[in-house]
């Protein structure tokens, strides 16, 4: 089984990343990867659904990091929602969760970006 | 801050590893195990294994610029309320400042790097780094919180 998972969808016009499980320095090639490939694909509304994400490092935090200007500069975002308290308090040891929306759940998520849409 | 003097000269734990980020699984795995030997809560084990990973994969990608040939040692030090890792490896020292890291700035920078020193930093008691004879050493402490 392999340590980390990724798959993504579109949902409403939102591009919902699914992360699941162990997310560090060898992995985060292919979370940068999905990602550009959305973003070049003009997804500007991106959410990253960490509900079965255990472990993450400032590794994968500096892909989000790398690309929330650009998402925001087109008038989209980048929001994380279903984060589990451990993998949520990493994210606050650095200070993310005063930039970045966290969302409590998909759905919620999902209602927050229909009332923006990005700019063409 | 407590007295690191506790600590003994001798490591407790030490493992020796190829600069592979594939192995950084099992590093945070044995930290936290080793961890979780002296009563650190499942939570503070976490944190700390975070901060090695960081530390190892600092290294890596820094120091031995992603080369998968170059050895990395960490030595474990137990003391009751505390413990010691230092990791010692050659290759580049690290370029480390003292500056606060501004995620907003980096942003704006569309930085992908530099969080790692801060969740080290955020997590540890104390993160110093030195260099002898070509041989870099970088040495964190963590006590338990007492109630």
């Amino acid at each position: 089984m392999k340590n980390f998972q990724i798959r993504s969808k579109i949902v409403n016009g939102v591009a919902v990343l699914y992360l699941k499980g162990h997310l560090d320095a060898h992995q985060v090639a292919r979370f940068e990867k999905e990602l550009i490939r959305l973003i070049k694909e003009s997804n500007f509304n991106i959410l990253i659904n960490g509900q079965d994400l255990n472990y993450i490092t400032s590794a994968g935090m500096g892909i989000i990091m790398g690309y929330i200007d650009e998402v925001r500069e087109k008038g989209g975002d980048i929001k994380l929602c279903s984060l589990t308290e451990r993998v949520y308090e990493t994210f606050d040891l650095v200070g993310f969760t005063e930039i970045y929306d966290f969302v409590q759940n998909e759905q919620v998520a999902l209602e927050k970006f229909s009332r923006i849409s990005p700019k063409t | 801050m407590k007295n690191s003097a506790v600590f003994l000269q001798k490591p407790d734990f030490s493992i020796t590893i190829f600069s592979q980020t594939q192995l950084l699984k099992m590093v945070v795995e044995l930290t936290r195990h080793i961890t979780s030997l002296i009563n650190f809560s499942a939570a503070e084990a976490q944190k700390i294994s975070l901060a090695i990973d960081e530390a190892v994969t600092n290294v890596i990608k820094h120091s031995y610029d992603n080369a998968t040939d170059q050895q990395i040692t960490i030595e474990y030090f137990l003391a009751p309320g505390g413990i010691k890792i230092r990791i010692f490896y050659r290759g580049l020292p690290p370029d480390i400042s003292d500056e606060e890291i501004n995620v907003s700035k980096m942003i704006k920078k569309k930085k992908k790097g530099g969080l790692g020193v801060k969740l080290m930093k955020t997590i540890m008691d104390s993160v110093t780094y030195e260099t002898m004879d070509g041989v870099n050493c970088c040495e964190m402490i963590k006590w338990q919180k007492t109630i």
